[in-house]
């Protein structure tokens, strides 16, 4: 008990302690934080009218942002399955982060799920004994499983904390069976989203058994992406040293998946457009535009060229090796990436309507301005998580031993 | 961390040039199909006359109307569309109804359950037919003599009320005036056994011809009925001639059962859409 | 006039709590204990989200409504409401929207009636495209009308479909197209082209000589999707038939928007702007009483009227009378009739949602 309190006590003193970089950092997300609030604010009194969604594209950039997060918090799986599964060194040493970034991608996605509902008030009425809970809705099963990821990655990521904190060795018997169901899980967390846009018959674009591996691909290449920026930065700013090995793998897995990504699509595009039925609407508005409305062409093909010069550059040894350049390469699959499964993806599954009416989306200010404060929201929570695990891998917080400043 | 900002600044920066591009054009169009600029207008109209009985049409303009008023309060009996003046709602479908009378194959609805709207009241010169001209005086009267091939004499009165009477449509010249109206009593229309048949059942008039329509419609098939929809429940039916112009059912040239008449409003365009001239271009440009 | 137009104190006589209301307690505040009380025992439910509710629910100035609003949080899912709590609910409604709207308003609560099964038919080739059932239906079951966009709902789409034309001139055009693909001059010709064409046509007169209309609403599935994803089920098929929505536990997920093939659910962006004078005082439960913001509504055949026996409003005011209504359970009724005699579809039968909405023609 003792313990666990000076384990909180220290831990909130290491994060909340740093340097003029940490506070300005901190204080810019803080201000996008209270412009979140805001607009939950107005989304909650004056209605989703002050968005740009309407009846007939009744999902954007929120419902967009969910997906793509999901997939990022799936994405931490890239870390810990070696660490774990094939006893990679360098991995090993970081796998907690991994953990830390699953659980404040999936605290967006929640944020965000607030977000896109009509009724955020009423979001007891899933929950039983009280609520109902339907294991026919996919959205059910979605809500679960994420909660299920939520609460795996908290108890292994913190459990694993709390012994290198408390110097006692980590108890196998039942954490590595949970970490490996934590890996399991990943993959259904994603693959239940992506059953969440697939099985809607209604939606010709989005009705395709190949959704599910798509969403993987994706994720596996994006979160991989971030997760490599973020070490990065992690490398640049602490003392803590995340191994080239662990980078190296990393970029492998974003490289891979982003080709498998990539060649998804041009599936698509081929299956689709080969016969260019009626079912191929979506996509074509998204590709060229539909009854001379184009609104998503620009998002499509900039979202093309990023994915596909990420791919190269990746192939080019100067890119792949030179850490200060392999920025570059990361942060286009990670934005093609959030381009091609928000705008490209959710976006066109609206277009046309269910019975052929085209209308455009064009999301409003303060819709740009929540998700905004949303990323900022979870990027707060990130930097303090990670702030906290790396003071515990550095060993600065130690149980009886002074917390010592950060850097 | 430096970089990393950076980057999401450059994704948001890039997010909020396209959006404010496309806010731009949103906003330099004004919103021109959009609201029906008619509405204010009318509803100060309607706010000055308040004494003025609002009657809107029903099936076709011309034909049955109906006077608003109010059965409940807070409950008028009809409401009536601003735009085109139709009834839009009924709160009292038997409205200024009577009982339909005998009808061969109705015999099972229970009394007054069948009810219909008086066609004789609409038709304002009915009560002088009789009198006036067709009054059983004259050179033609009695016995009357018909002209041989069946062609309407042209008569500046009757063309006055019957425009094309010359060139009938209906039935393109194979039919003529005394197929339908009886020939001594001019107020009354006439069956297959020449025996009278009031204006407000011209059903039992049209079947003679359109047998098929008029085994539809005594189904519920064709035409309309308001009220209570179960089989045995109390039903206002409308008559042939509330719907169909009877002396020129096919419109003219358009040939088409029912006359034209003006749309309502267009829904409400969904926020971002300026106008709806894409619908007009084919999805995709060839 | 028909009895159940008069908006009553007490129409449904298989509820009589509703009728024997306590003249000295205030329904509405003795509700509020009750559902206080409840609510406290299960506290493990007190998430972040119902106190957001609770706190703009009790900044509201208005005492009276706000105890209504207040008690309307915690109710529960309708189809497990007791037939007690059902008739508090609807008192309570009653009441509220008596105040909000300055005139006697009933909420009904009847249920199926026994032998019903709701049919509906429209004859494809009749449509006009006047549009007069869509505003019919605005005006029955008090959608929002408001100028934003946004603000105006409705429940019936009429699709305006070219005719088509085949040219002459057009047989040597597009041949051959893009990698020299045969592709006939006449191939872009939309005759028969099915859900595509014009939504906001505006014509002096229809019908137009070059188009054919379709009206599209709720087609009241027997097997529908939007049921089957919905997270808290607060959509379902009613016994009698139509598909309906308890507004008080929709949580606006939209769910049931994307899997709508028909395109039938409309969504309260904004709280339904709905004047006093246009607001329709008969109203049910699970139909047109007023809807609030951030839930999704549709069509539900007038249940309101349908429930006794009243045709649609839709059907009602169709000028050429190509909307037909009927129990498909009776034999002699119109729409069993039509399928008996009539060639009949489906729209979009591939999908195996059985819609109850036939569409025929002559």
């Amino acid at each position: 008990m003792h313990q666990l309190i000076s384990f909180t006590s220290d831990y909130t003193r290491y994060v909340l302690k740093g340097g003029t970089k940490f506070y300005a950092w901190m204080g810019s997300l803080s201000v996008l934080i209270l412009a979140m609030f805001y607009v939950f604010y107005l989304q909650n009194t004056d209605g989703l009218i002050v968005t740009g969604m309407t009846s007939q594209i009744s999902d954007g950039l929120y419902l967009a942002n969910l997906v793509f997060l999901v997939g990022v918090a799936a994405g931490a799986v890239t870390i810990v399955f070696p660490a774990y599964v094939y006893h990679h060194e360098g991995m090993h040493k970081v796998a907690v982060l991994g953990e830390m970034l699953a659980i404040s991608a999936v605290i967006m996605v929640m944020v965000f799920v607030f977000a896109h509902m009509g009724r955020p008030d009423r979001l007891w009425h899933m929950i039983p004994p009280r609520g109902i809970y339907s294991f026919s809705s996919m959205l059910g099963w979605d809500v679960m499983v994420l909660n299920g990821y939520l609460v795996l990655n908290a108890i292994c990521g913190f459990y694993y904390l709390w012994c290198k904190y408390t110097g006692n060795p980590v108890n196998r018997k039942w954490f590595i069976p949970l970490v490996y169901v934590a890996i399991a899980w990943a993959l259904s967390i994603h693959t239940v989203t992506a059953f969440l846009m697939a099985n809607n018959p209604a939606r010709p674009m989005w009705f395709h058994s190949m959704m599910p591996i798509r969403f993987i691909a994706t994720a596996f290449a994006a979160g991989p992406a971030l997760i490599i920026l973020i070490f990065l930065v992690i490398r640049k700013n602490t003392s803590f040293w995340v191994d080239d090995s662990a980078i190296k793998l990393l970029t492998t897995i974003v490289q891979f998946c982003l080709g498998i990504a990539i060649f998804l699509t041009l599936s698509e595009v081929v299956v689709e457009l080969y016969a260019r039925t009626e079912h191929a609407n979506g996509l074509y508005y998204l590709m060229f535009g539909l009854h001379g409305l184009t609104g998503l062409v620009p998002w499509f093909w900039s979202s093309v060229v990023l994915m596909v010069g990420a791919f190269v550059m990746l192939f080019m040894p100067s890119f792949r090796n030179d850490f200060n350049k392999l920025q570059i390469p990361c942060a286009m699959a990670f934005a093609g990436i959030w381009i091609e499964k928000g705008m490209g993806l959710i976006v066109p599954g609206y277009i046309p309507s269910p019975i052929g009416e085209v209308t455009e989306y064009h999301p409003s200010f303060v819709e740009w301005l929540l998700t905004l404060g949303i990323w900022a929201f979870g990027f707060f929570i990130l930097t303090i998580l990670l702030k906290g695990a790396i003071g515990i891998l550095l060993g600065e917080v130690k149980y009886g031993g002074q917390a010592a400043a950060a850097k | 961390m430096k970089k990393l900002a950076i980057y999401t600044m450059a994704l948001a920066l890039c997010g909020s040039a396209i959006y404010a591009v496309s806010a731009a054009q949103t906003a330099a169009a004004p919103a021109q199909e959009a609201a029906p600029p008619a509405e204010p207008a009318q509803e100060a109209a309607k706010e000055a006359a308040p004494k003025e009985p609002l009657v809107c049409f029903e099936s076709r303009k011309g034909a049955s109307e109906i006077t608003q008023k109010e059965i409940k309060p807070g409950l008028p009996n009809v409401k009536c569309s601003p735009t085109t003046g139709a009834a839009l709602w009924y709160g009292d479908p038997y409205d200024g109804t009577v009982p339909m009378g005998k009808m061969p194959g109705l015999e099972n609805i229970p009394e007054g359950h069948a009810v219909i709207k008086p066609r004789s009241e609409k038709l304002a010169l009915m009560p002088m037919c009789g009198t006036a001209c067709h009054n059983g005086v004259g050179p033609n009267a009695n016995p009357p003599t018909l002209p041989k091939d069946k062609r309407a004499k042209p008569n500046p009165t009757m063309e006055a009320m019957v425009p094309d009477l010359a060139n009938l449509q209906h039935g393109r010249g194979r039919v003529w005036c005394m197929d339908c109206h009886h020939l001594t009593q001019r107020n009354k229309l006439v069956d297959n056994f020449g025996d009278p048949v009031s204006f407000d059942q011209p059903q039992l008039l049209c079947g003679k011809c359109h047998g098929d329509k008029l085994r539809d419609w005594r189904d519920g098939i064709h035409g309309k009925r308001i009220g209570e929809f179960v089989s045995t429940g109390k039903k206002r039916w409308f008559t042939c001639t509330e719907c169909h112009n009877p002396h020129n059912v096919q419109d003219g040239e358009r040939n088409r059962g029912f006359v034209q008449l003006q749309p309502e409003p267009s829904p409400q365009l969904p926020r971002g859409m300026k106008d709806a001239k894409h619908e007009k271009l084919h999805p995709i440009p060839h | 006039m028909t009895t159940q137009e008069t908006p009553k104190a007490c129409p449904a006589a298989e509820h009589p709590p509703a009728c024997t209301a306590p003249a000295s307690a205030d329904p509405a505040a003795s509700a509020t204990k009750t559902t206080r009380r409840d609510f406290l025992k299960a506290g493990g439910m007190l998430s972040l989200s119902s106190l957001m509710g609770t706190a703009a629910l009790m900044a509201q100035t208005d005492d009276a409504h706000a105890a209504a609003e207040w008690a309307e949080h915690f109710q529960k899912n309708y189809r497990l409401m007791t037939d007690a709590e059902k008739a508090e609910a609807r008192t309570r409604l009653e009441k509220r929207y008596s105040a909000e709207y300055g005139k006697p308003v009933s909420v009904d609560t009847t249920g199926p009636q026994p032998g019903m099964l709701m049919g509906y038919a429209l004859n494809i080739r009749k449509c006009i495209g006047c549009r007069r059932c869509v505003h019919a239906c605005v005006e029955e079951n008090n959608q929002s009308r408001g100028p934003r966009p946004g603000e105006k709902i409705e429940w019936i789409q009429v699709l305006r479909m070219e005719r088509g034309k085949f040219e002459q001139e057009k047989m040597n055009q597009g041949y051959p197209e893009g990698l020299g693909i045969q592709v006939g001059g006449n191939a872009y010709t939309p005759a028969g082209a099915v859900l595509e064409g014009q939504y906001h046509y505006n014509p002096e007169k229809v019908p137009e000589a070059d188009a054919t209309y379709m009206p599209i609403a709720c087609m009241q599935c027997e097997k529908p999707p939007c049921v089957k994803v919905c997270p808290v089920r607060t959509t379902y098929r009613e016994a009698d038939g139509p598909v309906v929505i308890d507004y008080n536990w929709c949580i606006g997920c939209k769910m049931c928007m994307n899997a709508c093939p028909y395109w039938a659910r409309r969504f309260n962006l904004t709280t339904p702007v709905l004047p006093k004078e246009e607001m329709n005082p008969v109203t049910h439960y699970l139909g047109n009483r007023p809807r609030m913001r951030g839930v999704v509504e549709k069509c539900h055949w007038c249940l309101q009227r349908t429930r006794h026996g009243r045709y649609p409003a839709c059907v009602e005011v169709c000028p050429v009378g190509a909307r037909k209504f009927g129990n498909l359970l009776d034999p002699e009724s119109e729409v069993s009739l039509i399928l008996a005699r009539k060639n009949v579809f489906r729209l979009k039968a591939e999908l195996n949602t059985f819609p109850k909405f036939f569409y025929f023609y002559d």
